[in-house]
């Protein structure tokens, strides 16, 4: 069965190069555009993965990381953010991201990034 | 007024030299076009000069993208671009074609996302470097010209003195794409960048 992974941005540039990349990989793809409707897409879809970016329009990537981790202890989140700061990303990964990237993303590294966030999952 | 002295100076070049060059980096990998990017320019300005300061580097009708970054060192970052190259962008990044008029729905997009990725990748540098959290609104794209775009960033720093210019131009090889990366710094903020700046100058020798 195909992995289905979930797209939260804000931007329909970075889904639509991202959601490009996972198909091409085999992956089912859902998206959203800001994180409220994120957190409501995870529990219809039931997403395997989220792709999560970090500043968005209304909740910020961080407090969607703290709520999908509240609501689902199991989630499996990679921070997919422009932003490089170290603190950053070691803010995401304290707050339970199994991952991050930074844009602009490389499709090499996103499907490592991926399939190492998918390991164990039948 | 305030003056940087030549090592400051000389230092304040070199961080944003890595900083726009991260950001120039970015903007060749979403692209694949070679991007030449000028030496960075650095001056402290009396605010109320610092549209005069800002009209002599762009002119006329551009399309900004303006993120706010706050923490220890805050203040305004803006990407411009004038309205053609934002519609080539487009067009590279799209494979829609660029119209000559107007920048549509599909040329906003990508300039804020495109704006987004730069002015973080180049402030973000900064802030790895100088061991400091900083923190992004989001990006807000505006078609205007250069004066009202001056007009909102004043507005929203009414009661400062001076402000700290730094702009680097940049071109995309091969293409008419041209552009500006520009910093706007408070004095209080531009403080504290000089001291992490020394302290950062300190750690390299």
């Amino acid at each position: 069965m195909k992995a289905k992974i979930l797209l939260v941005d804000d931007s329909a540039l970075a889904r639509r190069a991202v959601r490009q990349m996972l198909e091409s990989a085999g992956y089912d793809v859902a998206e959203a555009e800001d994180g409220m409707i994120g957190l409501e897409r995870y529990f219809l879809e039931k997403p395997d993965l989220v792709l999560l970016d970090l500043v968005m329009k209304g909740m910020n990537g961080l407090d969607v990381l703290t709520k999908l981790q509240q609501l689902d202890a199991t989630v499996r989140v990679i921070v997919v953010s422009a932003d490089v700061q170290d603190s950053s990303r070691e803010m995401a990964v304290a707050a339970g991201a199994s991952g991050f990237l930074n844009k602009p993303v490389d499709r090499a590294g996103l499907l490592a990034a991926v399939a190492k966030a998918l390991e164990g999952i039948a | 007024m305030k003056e940087l002295t030549a090592v400051q100076q000389d230092a304040l070049v070199e961080l944003l030299n890595i900083g726009f060059g991260r950001a120039a980096a970015s903007l060749s990998q979403l692209t694949g076009h070679r991007v030449l990017l000028e030496v960075p320019q650095v001056t402290l300005h009396d605010v109320a000069d610092v549209g005069e300061a800002l009209e002599r580097v762009v002119q006329g009708h551009v399309a900004s993208v303006h993120q706010i970054f706050t923490g220890p060192v805050a203040g305004d970052a803006l990407l411009i671009l004038d309205e053609s190259g934002a519609a080539i962008l487009k067009e590279l990044l799209t494979n829609e074609p660029a119209l000559p008029l107007a920048i549509d729905a599909s040329a906003r997009e990508v300039i804020t996302e495109v704006g987004n990725i730069l002015l973080n990748a180049c402030l973000g540098t900064f802030g790895n470097l100088l061991k400091v959290q900083v923190s992004f609104s989001v990006p807000h794209l505006s078609i205007e010209n250069v004066g009202a775009i001056l007009e909102s960033l004043l507005v929203a720093h009414q009661g400062i003195r001076y402000a700290l210019v730094v702009h680097a131009g940049f071109r995309l090889r091969d293409t008419q794409v041209t552009g500006y990366m520009m910093i706007v710094l408070s004095v209080a903020s531009l403080d504290r960048l000089i001291r992490a700046v020394e302290d950062w100058e300190h750690t390299q020798y």
